[in-house]
This record gives C-alpha cells, sequence and structure tokens, in this order.
C-alpha cells in the first residue's frame, strides 16, 4: 500500500543521513567513530553494543555510498518523470 | 454395495510418472468403458511403449484401434521422443538452477508435517499457557556428535512452514473477501495485502536480524525457523479479523467484541513466541555450569542475559503488537 512505498523513502533518507554524517567534526566528537578508540573494539564479536553500533555505521558507511548514488539517482529521476 | 472389504487394502497403484510418458494424450478415454478399462488405460500411458502395445492388445475394442494407428506412424513417435527428452532437459535445468537459490531440502523439512501436529500446534498458537515443555527435541546422530532438530511430524514444538503459508494466504484472501462485502473490492487488493503481508514479515525479520547483531546472540537456527515464527501471528490475525467481523456487522477491529479478541491473540501469540524464541534468542543456561570462569570472558554477563530478555520482551510483546495491529486492519 502506500505503507510500503514510503517505508523505502524512509529507509533511503535514514541511510543518506547516516552516509553523510563528517566522520571528523560529528563522529569522533560523539566517540562513535572507529577511530577514536572505543575501548571494547577488539574483538569483533562479543564487543558491547556500542562498539557494535560504532561498527555498524563504519560499515554501512563505507559499504553505501556508491548504491546509495545510484539510488537516489533513480529515486530522483522517479520522481521527476513520474511526479 | 460395491464397496471392496476393509481390511488389508491392497497397494495402491497410482501412476507413478517415472519419466515422461511416450504418449501424447490426443483422446479422452472412452467414457462408455467400465471403470477397470480406464483404469487400465491410465496405467497403460506411463509404461513403455511395448506394455502399452500389450494392454492395447489385452483391451478389446475399435476405439483403441485408432490410437494404435497413430503410434505407428513414425512422426509421431519422433516427436513424443523430441518432447521427452526436452522435457527431461527442462527439469534437469530447473533442479539444478531452484536447488541454488532455494534450500529445496531445508524447506521440505518444515513441510513435514501431520494433521494432528496442526490442530495442536493452532490450538497451542491460540491458546500457549498451559503447554508445558517448550524445548525442541533433538535427535542425536550415529557418532554422537551431530544432532538435528526432529521434524514437525515427531515434535510439536518444532516450528513448519506449512501453518504460517496456509494462513498468509488465507489472510490474504479473508480480507478480500471482506473488502467485496463492503463492496470495495478492486483485483489490485491482492497485490497490496500480499505486499502488506510480505513487507510485515520482512521489517519483522530485519529487525530481528538487527538486535541478534547488537546483542551478539549467536543465532543457531536458521532463518526459516524465524520466517515460521514469524509468520505464526496470522492465525491469530484471521481469528481477530473473522471474529470481529462476525460479531460487528460492518469492518472494524473496534468494538468491544473487536478489541478484545485482539488483545487475547495478542497476548497468546506473544507468549507462544516468547517461550518458543527463548531457546532461540537466550544463550543456554547448561552451558554455564560446566564452565563457570570462561563464560564471563566471552561477556555472558547477567548485564547481557538481562538485555537478551528485554530484547526478547521487547519483540515478543511490543513487536509484534504493532505488526498484528497493522495486519488487522481493513
Amino acid at each position: 500500500m502506500y505503507l510500503f512505498g514510503n517505508l523505502i523513502y524512509i529507509s533511503c533518507l535514514i541511510i543518506n543521513a547516516v552516509a553523510i554524517l563528517s566522520e571528523d567534526r560529528f563522529l569522533a566528537r560523539i566517540s562513535a567513530s572507529p577511530t577514536s578508540y572505543d575501548p571494547a573494539f577488539g574483538s569483533n564479536a562479543d564487543a558491547s553494543v556500542r562498539a557494535k553500533i560504532v561498527n555498524l555505521i563504519a560499515s554501512v558507511r563505507t559499504l553505501m555510498r556508491i548504491p546509495l548514488i545510484v539510488i537516489n539517482t533513480l529515486i530522483i529521476v522517479y520522481e521527476l518523470v513520474l511526479g | 454395495m460395491q464397496r471392496p472389504t476393509y481390511g488389508q487394502s491392497p497397494p495402491l497403484h497410482h501412476p507413478v510418472p517415472q519419466h515422461v510418458s511416450t504418449v501424447p494424450q490426443l483422446r479422452s478415454p472412452p467414457p462408455l468403458r467400465s471403470q477397470s478399462q480406464l483404469h487400465g488405460y491410465d496405467g497403460a500411458s506411463y509404461h513403455q511403449q511395448h506394455q502399452q502395445q500389450q494392454q492395447q492388445g489385452s483391451a478389446p475394442g475399435n476405439i483403441f484401434g485408432q490410437y494404435g494407428n497413430m503410434m505407428n506412424d513414425p512422426g509421431a513417435q519422433l516427436a513424443s521422443q523430441f518432447g521427452q527428452t526436452a522435457f527431461k532437459h527442462g527439469q534437469e535445468y530447473l533442479e539444478q538452477n531452484v536447488s541454488r537459490f532455494v534450500n529445496v531440502s531445508a524447506l521440505k523439512h518444515y513441510f513435514n508435517v501431520t494433521n494432528f501436529y496442526v490442530i495442536n500446534k493452532l490450538f497451542l498458537v491460540l491458546f500457549p499457557w498451559r503447554h508445558k515443555p517448550w524445548s525442541r527435541k533433538q535427535a542425536v546422530g550415529p557418532n554422537g556428535q551431530e544432532s538435528w532438530y526432529l521434524p514437525p511430524r515427531d515434535d510439536i514444538n518444532s516450528p513448519d512452514m506449512y501453518i504460517p503459508v496456509m494462513s498468509v494466504v488465507t489472510y490474504i484472501f479473508l480480507q478480500t473477501v471482506i473488502a467485496g462485502l463492503d463492496g470495495k473490492f478492486q483485483p489490485e487488493l491482492f497485490g497490496y495485502i500480499a505486499t502488506t503481508a510480505l513487507f510485515v514479515v520482512i521489517v519483522e525479520i530485519l529487525g530481528l536480524k538487527l538486535g541478534t547483531y547488537l546483542l551478539s546472540i549467536s543465532n543457531q537456527s536458521q532463518l526459516l525457523d524465524l520466517v515460521a515464527y514469524s509468520g505464526y501471528k496470522f492465525v491469530g490475525v484471521i481469528v481477530t479479523i473473522s471474529i470481529s467481523e462476525i460479531a460487528n456487522v460492518g469492518k472494524g477491529t473496534g468494538g468491544w467484541v473487536g478489541w478484545t479478541v485482539f488483545i487475547y491473540t495478542f497476548l497468546a501469540n506473544s507468549l507462544f513466541l516468547m517461550r518458543s524464541l527463548k531457546y532461540v534468542l537466550l544463550p543456554e543456561n547448561n552451558n554455564d555450569s560446566r564452565v563457570p570462569m570462561q563464560t564471563m570472558q566471552t561477556g555472558e554477563t547477567r548485564a547481557k542475559r538481562n538485555q537478551r530478555t528485554q530484547f526478547l520482551f521487547f519483540y515478543s510483546y511490543i513487536v509484534q503488537l504493532l505488526f498484528m495491529w497493522i495486519l488487522s486492519r481493513p
């Protein structure tokens, strides 16, 4: 329904937001970047919840940069052509 | 009465297609023949050609004679051989490619159900408060090392895919029937409802996967188990929708009856999920007694266990409430 299309937009916008965040100005201040050494960041598994979230944000940023360009272009074209 | 005597029944002679029939069935069987000859005709079509000719020889009448003239034509024989090999190739292609995407043998395990299991499982989803042992039974392999879960046929606690698949289809049909009774039916409604149901399941599984990743729950059960557990809520949703549709004349999960049934099925489903997923999401307690000190290093502190329990509670109650409410809307 209307819910499903809206959900695609919402998820795309949220992932855009995660990808855009500035690494040194914002994430390091919040200490949510892997460079500002989160102490329990030794093992990749069985780390704390916070370390997992840091890892997740970093991996989303590195992985989704390029597919996001494609997806955003598609959505822009769709919105322009089909209103 | 022409009933056969009860007792030992003869082995059933279904025509089992070992390979494609060499005979394309271009004619329907003659309508005035007796039952046995019809069975003989059906069984003959799946046998070898020479056997079929033997049966033709044994069957009386000119009607099969016309059929035999067609098979003596070499062009028809070539065509039937070609069709047979083409079909075989198609089957092999399908088997190779589908088995790459869909794990067919794993799926078969989930559909290995009996009537007894289905009825008891439905009762369990709708009334889980009396059920005692919730753990799944395991069968030990011959060398004692490997152990796999028993199929749903032998274990009432094992999740199956039959009930979720059936209940999703029933849910789609029920929603469209109710929309039709309101005069609001349109053929796109099937697609809308199907995508809503699919999206609910997908979002729920994604949330569950995210939760297991964040809390570092090592998930030993397969993805299909979680899909099956997620599909059980459709049973409660169907009950809610049908009862509230009968009670209120129009649609509404509004009104006392609708909300009462909704709350009841929601609580039943949530308890069912909590008890079943306890073995999936929370770590086993028997590990702690053997190695009490080393589990602290792997992070199995009480805080983590509390976190996981909270997550399980959140998932079973609040997430299910949201999704059941979404599914119960008209």
